[in-house]
């Protein structure tokens, strides 16, 4: 029951399988009809025609009034699943049946939404294969609907600028390097950001990490502050695309991709170095998405 | 090349239930038509759906399909003796039905079931057609819509709202469905092929009279046919005489039709006399070649023939309700018989008694005269304890002494076969007619409704000075038959003997006294007749007479009749679509319709607005895009933010708006 093709003419209905069927049916009873004169089952002929004839109309309109939009995507690794949150509003006065939601250029991601009223949204997430890294667009979002009879399927086409990044794969057999390298610039061996000592108060950014806001002081009235800890470290961790020795470009990004993480999980403050981008080293949900999102997109 | 695996969904139950049950309506033309192992079969078939279905339990394997197609094949060949025609070809489908109910199991196989429920509607209009039939099919037929409706709702839906968009959806077809029926060419093709129907001409009446053939007939309801006298001239009950077969070969008590009757010579029919009387008569399909008239017909309708004797011939069986008009005069007096055929008129059977013989010319040799000849053997059947009986016994074609000396017990077939014997016996010219005599009067539909259980058969005979002439010997031993009709007869009867039949007929006795049950059975035979008459014969002759009568006189402008039903099928599905639009686009007032249309405008140049985005910032992003509006732009933001934030917007904002918002893609 797939769209065949993405028709780009104006004209929003096409026919489904069971169409064909009921030309069949409808070709058989005439033929049975005529060829007996009978008048009943011209009758019958006339009644499957007149039914066929009043839902197209019906078909047509089901999607009137429907509006779709999607949500905000959290990007996800190659190989995993994209999660695409879709709201789709009925503003319409009728309560609208039986729409298919999908995503023509994303592969054969489907959902159902069986009614929606009058006035009402219903939310639903389409889930689809997260194939290469980069940042991609969902290019369009479908909505179609066969409702009444199902011989018919219209089809609105809604512009989707939405984008998604998709991380590279991680993978790779190689060890999270164990040396590391010491920042001359760096007065401290301490870092600055996350960790166990508590090291003082500045202020707060937006965007930040709400886990470290001092609400203590919130609560006496001042300002939002974040408290900073620093934690003990040997020293600095570059992840550096140069220095890897092995593979091609996707598999050290794919290793590159795999530290991160292993680092993220173990707590160590990392870096990420590739040609022309350095990212400091840190800690943090913001900076591990800032650099799995830079390797995404790096070319 | 990647094999995309089909989904393989499982139905719904609940559109399944939908399905199931439109399948039972599909049953009741089945049941008398075809051997009742047949629907029988179908029944379980489907019950076992139900029960293998939660247990995830489905036909799969071939060689067990090709099992019970075999076994299946084998069984019609062995009650049949053939697959071909048509109740075979129906049981073939039907039972091929239930093996694909036992298999379907996907929503594809679900579509493909709904189709196949189609087929069986068709089957069994060709079964039969009527009245009671065609509203079970209907309620398959609407059950269909609701289990497709259901099926592309999904499962959440309640229960009873697929059944009103069902409602709706036909309702909506209505018109076009007239439309189509009224004025769809109806093609003779040339690729007929015939699926001769295997019924037998087994309802009811026969070209054969022989003792026990009308009496036969005396339980049967099934109508024969209805008759309306248009111009209002109803002859009495007691001479209602529908004349059907005119037999002209006797053997005692067996009579003979004519196979092939030939034509009538126009010269050789009389001046009617008397006042013509026009009916309409709508006869229900027998598979045989006669029709039937009021006593006696003096023209015939198209298709058929007037037969010698006065009595009507179709040229063609029919297989369907006909509907025909006809003029019947009550007198055609014709005193004009040569020798030549006065001769056949007086042969009998060799094997005739002595003892009748003697009977018949003690008659002959009293009085000279044909009309004394008659009245006195009416006066032997009035008076020599003769009954008029249902149930006479057995009787052999050759037992004439049986019943005229002794048994003297018979229903009208007897009656009409002596009287006919013993007149030729005594040397006047007489034939046996078969037909009904009488029939029920439907004062809602104004049509008489004759039933196979009015069947009679009555004498003529042949007096010199006026022709041929209706004697009813029947009215000699139970002259209440005639005047009563059969019903009211066996009625009366019933009542005067104290018993009744069986528990069913005290039943419908019982409902038949309450007023409103009589009143509804009427409606009923009114609507059943209207079903037939309006109908079930309306083919493609009715068809070219309704274009005559609406001035489109020759079928050459098919082609203007199908471009004007077309276009009227447009214009209405156009009317609906825009109604329907008007009824359930989205409510919003002006203002935000039009700034919509504004954005989708601006969305069209190049500058879409996100969803995300208000109105100021859109038009500050806007006028960057669009320089060249970037004015207009600018006020009809302007204007916008003013009419829906403004404690107090101007009216003449509004109207400066619509302009602008109109204005602004015809500027560009």
């Amino acid at each position: 029951m797939r769209q065949g093709g993405s028709s780009k003419s104006g004209f929003p209905l096409t026919s489904t399988r069971s169409f064909a069927g009921l030309l069949f049916v409808l070709a058989a009873i005439w033929y049975a009809a005529s060829s007996q004169n009978n008048a009943a089952s011209y009758l019958l002929l006339f009644a499957l025609m007149g039914v066929f004839l009043v839902s197209i109309p019906r078909t047509l309109l089901n999607l009137g009034g429907l509006q779709a939009t999607a949500e905000s995507i959290k990007p996800a690794f190659a190989g995993q699943e994209i999660s695409l949150p879709v709201e789709v509003t009925n503003e319409s006065r009728a309560t609208r049946y039986g729409i298919a939601l999908t995503l023509p250029d994303l592969g054969d991601a489907r959902k159902r939404i069986d009614e929606i009223p009058p006035g009402k949204a219903a939310r639903t997430v389409l889930r689809f294969p997260a194939a290469t890294r980069g940042e991609h667009e969902i290019g369009r979002l479908h909505l179609s609907s066969v409702y009444p009879l199902g011989f018919l399927r219209v089809l609105k086409q809604l512009p989707s600028p939405q984008r998604y990044v998709v991380y590279p794969k991680p993978a790779g057999d190689q060890r999270l390097p164990a040396e590391t390298v010491r920042s001359g610039q760096r007065s401290s061996q301490r870092e600055l950001g996350e960790g166990d000592d508590f090291a003082g108060v500045r202020a707060y950014v937006r965007g930040e990490s709400q886990r470290h806001i001092d609400w203590k002081a919130v609560a006496r009235g001042q300002a939002l502050m974040t408290k900073q800890f620093t934690a003990e470290s040997d020293g600095l961790l570059y992840l550096d695309l140069a220095a890897m020795r092995f593979g091609d470009l996707e598999a050290r990004l794919s290793q590159l991709t795999l530290w991160v993480i292993e680092a993220e999980r173990a707590r160590r403050p990392y870096g990420l170095r590739l040609p022309a981008i350095e990212i400091p080293p840190s800690l943090g949900e913001p900076h591990f998405h800032h650099c799995l999102r830079t390797l995404a997109l790096f070319q | 090349m990647k094999v995309v695996r089909k989904q393989d969904t499982r139905i719904p139950r609940r559109p399944l239930l939908w399905l199931a049950a439109a399948l039972l309506f599909t049953l009741p033309p089945m049941f008398g038509t075809l051997p009742s192992w047949v629907p029988l079969l179908f029944l379980i078939a489907l019950a076992a759906k139900f029960w293998m279905e939660p247990k995830g339990y489905r036909l799969r394997s071939l060689v067990w399909k090709l099992v019970l197609v075999a076994l299946i094949l084998s069984l019609l060949f062995f009650s049949y003796g053939s697959i071909r025609g048509m109740e075979p070809g129906v049981s073939l489908i039907v039972m091929l039905t239930s093996v694909k109910i036992l298999e379907a199991h996907t929503a594809r196989e679900f579509h493909i079931m709904i189709m196949v429920a189609w087929i069986l509607c068709l089957c069994g209009f060709f079964l039969s057609q009527n009245l009671a039939i065609a509203l079970c099919l209907l309620i398959a037929f609407t059950l269909l819509l609701v289990a497709l409706i259901q099926f592309h709702r999904g499962p959440l839906s309640a229960f009873w709202s697929p059944v009103r968009t069902a409602g709706k959806l036909l309702a909506q077809a209505a018109p076009l469905i007239i439309l189509l029926f009224l004025f769809f060419p109806r093609l003779s093709t040339g690729f007929r092929f015939q699926i001769a129907p295997q019924r037998e001409a087994s309802t009811g009446f026969s070209d054969r009279l022989s003792p026990g053939s009308v009496s036969f007939l005396a339980n049967s309801s099934e109508v024969a046919f209805r008759a309306e006298f248009p111009d209002g001239k109803i002859p009495p009950l007691s001479a209602m005489y529908w004349r059907g077969l005119v037999m002209w070969h006797g053997e005692g008590l067996e009579w003979a039709a004519p196979n092939a009757p030939a034509a009538l010579p126009r010269t050789s029919q009389g001046t009617p006399h008397g006042q013509a009387i026009r009916q309409w008569i709508t006869i229900e399909a027998h598979d045989a070649r006669w029709m039937f008239a009021l006593d006696r017909p003096v023209n015939s309708p198209s298709g058929a023939t007037l037969a010698p004797g006065n009595y009507l011939w179709s040229n063609q069986p029919i297989h369907k309700p006909r509907r025909y008009e006809v003029i019947s005069y009550p007198e055609i007096p014709n005193n004009r018989l040569h020798s030549r055929e006065r001769e056949p008129l007086l042969e009998v059977p060799t094997a005739i008694s002595p003892a009748v013989r003697a009977l018949a010319q003690s008659w002959s040799a009293e009085k000279a005269e044909p009309r004394a000849i008659v009245n006195k053997a009416l006066e032997f059947f009035r008076t020599q304890g003769f009954h008029y009986s249902l149930s006479p016994g057995e009787y052999g074609k050759n037992d004439l002494d049986e019943f005229l000396f002794h048994r003297r017990l018979g229903f009208c077939e007897h009656y009409a076969a002596s009287f006919a014997t013993l007149m030729r016996l005594a040397g006047i010219p007489a034939r046996v007619v078969t037909g009904y005599l009488g029939g029920e009067y439907n004062e809602i539909g104004h049509f008489f409704l004759v039933r196979q259980a009015d069947a009679h058969a009555w004498c003529e005979v042949w007096f010199p000075d006026s022709g041929w002439q209706r004697i009813d010997p029947t009215a000699a031993v139970a002259p209440d038959r005639v005047n009563l009709g059969f019903n009211s007869f066996l009625e009366r009867r019933g009542a005067a003997a104290g018993h009744l039949d069986n528990t069913q007929s005290v039943l419908a006795r019982e409902l038949a006294r309450w007023p409103a049950f009589d009143r509804a059975r009427l409606g009923w035979q009114t609507l059943s007749y209207a079903w037939d008459t309006r109908v079930l014969s309306f083919d493609g002759d009715e068809q070219e007479s309704f274009f005559a009568s609406i001035g489109i006189p020759s079928h050459r402008q098919i082609f203007l009749i199908v471009g004007t039903v077309v276009i009227a099928i447009a214009l209405l599905l156009a009317l609906y679509a825009a109604w329907t639009h008007l009824r359930t686009r989205p409510c919003g007032d002006r203002l935000k319709i039009m700034y919509e249309s504004f954005c989708r405008k601006a969305a069209r140049l190049g500058a879409p607005r996100n969803p995300s985005e208000g109105p100021f910032d859109f038009s500050r992003r806007a006028t960057r895009l669009l320089p060249d509006e970037s004015d207009r732009i600018r006020r009809i933001a302007k204007a916008y933010i003013a009419l829906r934030y403004a404690p107090a917007p101007d009216p003449t904002t509004l109207e400066q708006f619509a302009e602008e918002v109109n204005g602004f893609v015809r500027a560009s």
